[in-house]
Formats: C-alpha cells, structure tokens, sequence
C-alpha cells in the first residue's frame, strides 16, 4: 500500500534489479476502493506524460466509442536522446507499466496489448521479456502482450509513426487530416499511450483518483518522472511532485542550480531563463511562458556554455532525424541548422542570418505531416529570444567563452555519416 | 443559362507527404497557393466561401492537376474563423471519394 | 471474322502505326519535362503536364486505329487474339507479339491514368514507370514489323525516335531535381531507400554483456490479427 502524499510513487520499493511479479504485488497492493476504472480515470485528471499532455481520459473515451479489433500500445520508445525516464522505469518495473496497460485494455476492449522498446538497448528490451513471460508463466487471464522492438529513431515514437510501424514495418509518421484522428492497425483503432502514463494508470486502479490527486496542482495532478541531463555530475532519473519549484529539482538531482538557462520538454522545448527557476514544474504554471513539462525532460546550461552552439548541434541533430517525407521539413530543418551555423561564426552574414531564421520559422512551422518540424520551430524560435545577449556578441565578432571552447552540455548523438546530411 | 450558386464553404488541403514540390498548384490557383523557397505550397487554413467561383475552380483545377494527387478540396460545414495559430483547419464534411 | 481485301487497310495500318510511334516519342519527351519540372516562365509547368496529358489520348487513339485495322486486314493474317495475347499471331509471329506486350503495357498506364483518382499514386506511378519498357519494346515492333525500316527514310525515322527517347531518358536522370526523399513508388529497377542507420544515444551504456535466455524461453509472439507488412 503506497501511502497519500508521499514519494516515491513508481519507484516505490526500487532495487537495482527489476521487481519480480510477486515483489510488485507486495509493493503495491490494491486498496479495494476502486470500482468503476473509466470514473477513477476522469477524476484524476492524469495528463498524458508522452509530451502532448492529452488528457488520457479523453483519449480512452474516444477509444471506446470505436468499433472494431482494439489494441493499445505502450510507448516505450524514448526518442528523446536527452531523456531515459522509460527505459528506467521499464527497468525498474516493468509490471506496473503492464498492470496499466491491462487497466487500459479492459477500459477499451482491447484484444492484445503491444509493448514498444527500441531495439538498441538490449537491456531493457530483457527486462521486459522477462516481466511478459513472467505474466504468461502465471497465466492470468487477460489481453495477450506482444513486445515489439523498433529501431530506435527521434520519429519512432511519434504516435503515428509508430502505429505504422506496427501496421507496416516503417517508422514512417503518417498525415492525419482533421481532429480527432484514430490511429489503426489494419482495421483495428488503436490507444497508444506513453509508459509512464501507462503506469500511472496502473496506479490510479489500485488506489484511485483522489489518493492520485493529494499529489501534484489541480490542474496537473500526480508525480511526474523528471530525466536531468547537462550541466550534472551524472544524468539522473528521479520522481517529483508537479508543482516543484525547478530549482529544488536541480537541487535534488545535484545539477549546477544556477544555470544560465533550463531546456523544458526536450529539443522540441524550449529555454527556461536562469532566473525563472522559481517557476513551479507544472503545466498550468509553465503555460504563461509558453513552455511545458513535455516528456519530462530538463537539460541544464551552465554560464560557461555557449547557448548558440548548443542550440546548433541540437538542429542539425533534429535536421538529421527528420523522416525527410515533408518538403518544409526536409529543406527547412537542415536551413535552419545552416542558419544557427552563420550565426555562431559571427560576423555580417550573422546578421542576415538571424532575420533569415525568424522568417523561415514562420514558413516551416504547421507545414509538416507531424510535429517534428514545429517542435524544432519552438526550439530555434526560444533559442534566439533566450540567448538574444549570446548572438550580439556573436555578431559583433566577440564570441563567447562557451563557443571557444569544445565542451558541449547537451546530449547530442553523433551524426553517422556526413553524407547522410541532406542539404550536402 | 444561369449560374451555379453553391452555398457554404470550402479549404484546400495538402498532404504534405505526397506533396514533391512540383508547383502545379501554384499555378493553377494562385489566390490560394503561394511557393515557399524550396517550391513547397503554402495554402492559408481559412475556409473559402464557395460563391466565390473562381477561388472554388482554380481549387478543382488544382486538386485534379497535381501530379502527386496531393490537393484535396475539403467542404467545410462550420464557417467559423480560425483562431489558433496553428494551420489545422476545422473538421472538414465530406470526406469521401472525390469527384471532378 | 471480318476479313477486308482493300489495300488502303494495309496502308492505313502503316500510317497510324508511324504517327503513333511519332506522338509516342512526343509524349515520353513531355513526360520528362513535366518530372524534371520545366516550365514556369513562357509556358505554365500544369500547361506541359495537360500536354502531355491530351496528346497521350490522341496517341491512343492512333494506336488503337493501327490495332484495328490491322486486325481487319485479310492481307496479313494476325487475328483479333494477337491483340492482346503475344505469340498467337501467323504473320510474322515475334514481331507482332512485341507490338502486342507494348500495347498491353500500354493499356496499363492507360487504364490507371483514367482512374487516376481511385488508385493509390503509388500504385500509379509503379505502372506509369512501364511506360518507357513499352516505348522500347515498340521501338523493337516498328523496326522488325515495318517493310521499310532497313533502308532510307525508314531507318531514319526508328533511329531517330530510338535517339531522341535515349536523351531525353538520359536527361530525366541527370537533371532530376533534388526532393524530399518521398514514400512515392520508385521505379521497379532501383532499391528502396535505406533510412540511416539509427545511433545509440551517448547516454546509454554499451558493451553490455547479452543475457542468457533460459531453455524454456516462449517464443517469438504471433503477429497481431489483422496486421499487414512483413516481420
């Protein structure tokens, strides 16, 4: 029984071994106050934790009104590079993630559940083996679960993308006119939700939406899996309370608390200035400043880095990872890297730059079959507006010491191949 | 012979995955398309009344000149104006099998 | 079957058959230009599409008029099967069965231009890339089949089609404009496109050692019901 108000929720009991069934079973026993789990589920409130912040609630209503073979997948991809919320809670426990899945399941009417985890990362593609064969060894009665392995790519875990992966082996994101949009394989509707939602789910079932709700604010209810990253000694995982302030998290997580600005949300996000950091974590404080917690992701620049740089590696990177089916986004992105680049070199081209970079924002963003290109948009458009301080003295010829030196903070992986790039 | 009135409203929609740059569009039906740098279209998400007779026919035009089939004249039911920023237009009615 | 003894079917035969064959070089050339988008200044880029579009229609029915007026020749006896089916023709079989695998070529990018609108373009443009097999093949029929294309004018006219065709093939593949590396059908020759090879984030640790599966290990889970694609 976890109790109301405290911490950790789904890292309760943690070890550095994933929970077996019966551990999880003893860890988090069911208080026997749940009865209608789609009531439980609108209480609470809970906000997808994927990124979107969709109400998951809405989602499964929507679900449910559907005709046809359902399937619910979880979304255990993870393409954000600077995040590994997932993959620790996929380690740590894997069946509360599959507890909330089956909650999901039998909300809809599901017939099998698909677990998705990226293939590069053995370790926890096991542990997930483990825990689903686990389940069927006990032979509970429920959906079947079918562990899926994607490559792991930034558009892999894009919801359509991955639908359509499952539907046509391509992590390919699809277009979707209009709202609301159902994502089918083959004829089936599909519920694709994040793992950490997916367990949280499994929470909610076990305990309900008001014991859900004693943490968190009002309008952004629950504890939410925070991944820090940058200017740390080590990249850390841990499980805040919505409505921290961000410097007790950077505090916490033993990250630089006086950074010169915070990423929220991952490269799709956008810079938090160093003194804001009084801001609660929480969507309805964050929305005034046009940020959002997003996947939980914060990545910390300290004063000696070069926000510009930084922000050019992390474009060419997203440039890199576009699916290239989109025009706007397969010229627009690798323009904008080319931009950044101008800029960080300095001098009279960097001013023409600079406009070039607003104007071309204005044409790529909302042009895309998905997401992706908006949330690079996001990013470049609160990079210049953040480090405005940074490119004056870029351009006037005096770059800063972050720039100079090599040390860069954000995790970016290495381009494969230079050829790959498209604009070369 | 009179004309055709039609009455409601109407929005071109591009399927930027099929779209290849080819600027047909833009030709066709330049009140509504314009090229960005790279030669993909621009089309602004505001429906377009349908009185509007030459708006509506360079759309047809369009729709069915594409080389990619990529355009697709959506009607829309609700004349409302589009308020958010981004280019998503609302819910469109006929969503069937086009005719020319 | 109707069986004419007029020479001027012989004649018409021969006609149309040459202005097929000159429209057909016309419309493969047009259809280069509209893929490697020329136009935009004097005349509009849609304008060569709807060019090419029309004057296909008009080659069609050329071809369709050397079709039945050969069959309705008594003079060379083909029979109205080798329309359709290859090798089922008396007078001079594997000439006439090329002219006939062009024409059925080419009633397949026919018939899916004509319903452009309800197949997929993928579809479309895997059939539309057939086009350039048919042109060749039928390059083969005029040479073997016509009785003046061993001398003079003749000879000129296939060489000159079978010359102007290979430009602008050659041009189509070397002026092609750069595009987004679209889901659209590739031609049946070339390989699919390979994505990147995707790249471990620095943060995850590598070199681990692979775990050992146990014996009893269940094994891979069926495909979910429903599902297309190949796993």
């Amino acid at each position: 029984m976890i109790e109301p108000h405290v911490l950790p929720r789904l890292f309760a009991g943690a070890t550095n071994r994933p929970l077996s069934l019966a551990d999880h079973e003893e860890v988090f026993r069911p208080a026997d106050n749940v009865t209608n789990l789609l009531d439980e589920l609108s209480a609470s409130g809970l906000l997808g934790r994927g990124g979107a912040g969709f109400p998951t609630s809405r989602k499964v209503e929507l679900l449910r009104n559907q005709r046809g073979h359902k399937y619910v997948v979880v979304n255990g991809m993870e393409g954000e590079p600077a995040a590994h919320k997932d993959f620790r809670l996929l380690s740590t426990n894997p069946h509360l993630v599959l507890d909330g899945a089956e909650m999901l399941a039998s909300m809809i009417g599901a017939s099998r559940i698909a677990v998705c985890v990226a293939r590069d990362n053995p370790t926890v593609v096991h542990h997930v083996e483990q825990a689903i064969h686990e389940r069927a060894r006990r032979n509970l009665r429920g959906p079947g679960i079918d562990l899926h392995t994607p490559p792991w790519r930034y558009v892999a875990g894009e919801e359509s993308a991955l639908v359509h992966w499952l539907d046509d082996n391509e992590s390919l994101p699809q277009y979707r006119p209009g709202r609301p949009h159902i994502l089918r394989i083959g004829r089936g509707p599909v519920l694709v939700d994040n793992a950490e939602t997916c367990a949280n789910v499994g929470l909610i079932g076990r305990y309900g939406a008001q014991w859900f709700r004693t943490l968190g604010t009002n309008d952004h209810p629950g504890s939410v899996v925070v991944s820090v990253t940058g200017a740390i000694t080590r990249p850390s995982v841990l499980e805040v309370n919505l409505g921290t302030p961000i410097r007790a998290i950077l505090a916490s997580a033993g990250a630089d608390t006086s950074p010169q600005a915070v990423l929220l949300g991952g490269y799709g996000g956008a810079w938090l200035r160093g003194d804001q950091l009084d801001t609660p974590y929480s969507n309805d404080s964050l929305s005034p400043l046009s940020l959002s917690v997003g996947a939980g992701i914060i990545a910390v620049l300290p004063r000696q880095a070069c926000g510009i740089a930084e922000a050019h590696r992390v474009v060419r990177w997203m440039a890199h990872e576009s699916a290239r089916q989109c025009g706007p986004c397969a010229f627009g992105l690798p323009a904008l890297a080319e931009d950044l680049l101008t800029v960080v070199r300095g001098g009279r081209d960097g001013v023409a730059a600079v406009a070039r970079l607003r104007e071309r924002c204005g044409v790529i963003e909302g042009r895309g079959a998905c997401r992706h290109p908006d949330g690079v948009v996001r990013f470049v458009r609160s990079s210049v507006d953040v480090f405005a301080a940074d490119i004056d003295n870029h351009l006037r010829g005096a770059p800063c010491a972050g720039a100079r030196s090599q040390q860069r903070f954000l995790t970016v992986p290495s381009l494969e191949h230079e050829e790959d790039l498209i604009w070369e | 012979m009179g004309v055709i009135r039609r009455a409601g409203m109407f929005v071109l929609q591009v399927n930027p995955i099929l779209c290849d740059g080819f600027g047909h569009c833009a030709e066709l039906a330049p009140e509504l398309v314009h090229l960005d740098e790279w030669g993909y279209p621009i089309i602004s998400s505001e429906p377009v009344p349908m009185a509007d007779i030459g708006s509506y026919e360079s759309a047809r035009y369009a729709e069915r000149g594409c080389p990619r089939q990529a355009l697709h004249v959506a009607k829309v039911n609700n004349p409302a104006p589009i308020t958010n920023v981004t280019m998503r237009p609302p819910t469109p009615v006929s969503r069937g099998r086009r005719r020319l | 079957m109707i069986a004419l003894t007029t020479p001027y079917l012989w004649y018409a035969t021969r006609a149309t058959g040459i202005v097929a064959l000159l429209l057909f070089t016309v419309v493969v050339c047009l259809g280069t230009l509209v893929a490697n988008r020329v136009g935009g200044t004097f005349i509009g880029r849609f304008e060569v599409n709807e060019v090419h579009r029309s004057l296909s229609m008009v080659a069609v029915v050329f071809l369709l008029f050397h079709i039945v007026t050969t069959v309705l020749d008594s003079f060379v006896s083909t029979g109205l099967v080798s329309t359709l089916i290859p090798m089922t023709s008396t007078y001079k079989r594997v000439p006439v069965a090329l002219g006939t695998v062009s024409f059925d070529l080419i009633l397949a990018v026919w018939i899916s231009s004509l319903l452009k609108l309800r197949v997929k373009n993928q579809t479309w443009r895997f059939i539309h890339w057939f086009s350039w097999l048919a042109y060749a093949i039928s390059l083969v029929h005029v040479y073997l089949t016509g009785t003046d294309t061993h001398k003079g004018i003749g000879t000129l006219l296939v060489v000159g089609c079978a010359g102007v065709v290979a430009l602008a093939g050659v041009w189509r593949y070397l002026g092609r404009p750069t595009r987004a590396a679209g889901r659209t059908a590739l031609s049946p020759l070339a390989s699919p496109p390979v994505p990147p090879r995707p790249r471990l984030p620095d943060s995850v640790p590598r070199n681990l050692p692979r775990p050992r599966v146990p014996d009893d290990f269940p094994k891979t889970p069926p495909r979910p019901p429903g599902s297309r694609g190949r796993r």
